[in-house]
């Protein structure tokens, strides 16, 4: 189960209302590479891992990212909150403004609802693993791509921790597919 | 400059014994010296509190992401004794941090969610989402 801290993983304090960038940034809640993608797949896979290995390194990192799913959550809370209605017409978001007033909703960058497929289970816990690898570089490229397009520190910042999370949980990932490559190789894994 | 480090195949972290102290690690995201590569910024972002509990906070987040990446590192090095150890020191000292933390500025987990004088403290303002 899970408990709730009243805090973020990493601080958000962003001053400066950015529109056009909250879209963007959108795609890191709910797109293909985003972290409800990324919560949503390790914590689906860790049931059939072979061992406690895998089932702890799942449950942990899945639960990480929900902690990830909350800053995106915050930054696009504050990217937004002080719009206006013609702000956010301007900024491509009237359409958001009408199905859900200022509410988030999880959309890829060009509004598209968030899609069950981008979860990727194949019964198989290297093909698992390394679609978790892959998981975790498309993040840490769309992390760069969105510190492409901003020079606000109070963005740039958090942007910088999560894709450096990345780098981390692909380095975890990584050494667990070795390990049950090995286990493979050995006759200890079916 | 190496940007590309996590994509060495033989990447093997072998000295894990020069790790970044928790809040070095935190504002890089990262407790593992050879594992940290940045990306457009020359030194990572470092946390400016604006009072008092914002910074009690910070060394408290600090503490915690250290926890966190320790955490997933014994997941799958569950017999290294010496990370295992740092992960029992860091968590010590976070329990302590977050009872003071608690006591001064009201609940982070639901467990303090009453003080002491039996009022609901855990729904007052700011939630973690609102910018201070």
């Amino acid at each position: 189960m899970w408990k709730y801290e009243k805090k973020l993983a990493f601080p958000i304090n962003i001053t400066k209302k950015d529109l056009k960038l909250a879209k963007y940034i959108m795609t890191q809640y709910g797109g293909p590479a985003g972290e409800l993608a990324a919560a949503w797949q390790y914590l689906d896979q860790r049931y059939c891992m072979p061992d406690e290995k895998g089932k702890a390194l799942l449950t942990d990192i899945g639960t990480e990212e929900l902690g990830h799913v909350e800053m995106i959550s915050a930054m696009l809370y504050q990217l937004t909150k002080d719009a206006t209605i013609e702000e956010m017409e301007k900024a491509g978001l009237g359409s958001n403004y009408a199905q859900f007033g200022k509410d988030l909703f999880p959309a890829d960058a060009f509004g598209n609802p968030f899609n069950m497929t981008y979860i990727k289970v194949a019964g198989d816990c290297i093909a698992n693993i390394e679609s978790d690898m892959g998981a975790e570089q498309r993040a840490r490229a769309t992390y760069e791509h969105l510190m492409d397009l901003t020079d606000d520190p109070d963005v740039l910042a958090p942007l910088a921790f999560l894709r450096q999370r990345e780098i981390i949980h692909y380095q975890r990932f990584k050494e667990l597919r070795d390990y049950y490559l090995k286990k493979k190789e050995n006759g200890e894994l079916k | 400059m190496n940007n590309y480090n996590f994509n060495k195949c033989d990447f093997i972290q072998n000295d894990i014994t020069n790790l970044f102290d928790s809040y070095a690690g935190y504002i890089r995201g990262n407790m593992f010296p050879d594992l940290y590569n940045t990306y457009k910024i020359n030194k990572p972002f470092e946390i400016v509190p604006m009072n008092k509990q914002a910074e009690d906070l910070t060394y408290i987040n600090a503490l915690c992401f250290a926890i966190n990446d320790l955490n997933l590192y014994l997941d799958i090095f569950p017999n290294n004794k010496e990370i295992a150890n740092l992960f029992k020191q860091y968590e010590e000292e976070k329990e302590e941090a977050l009872k003071n933390y608690e006591k001064n500025y009201g609940p982070i987990c639901i467990d303090n969610a009453v003080n002491k004088n039996n009022e609901w403290e855990w729904i007052k303002n700011p939630w973690p989402w609102e910018n201070k």
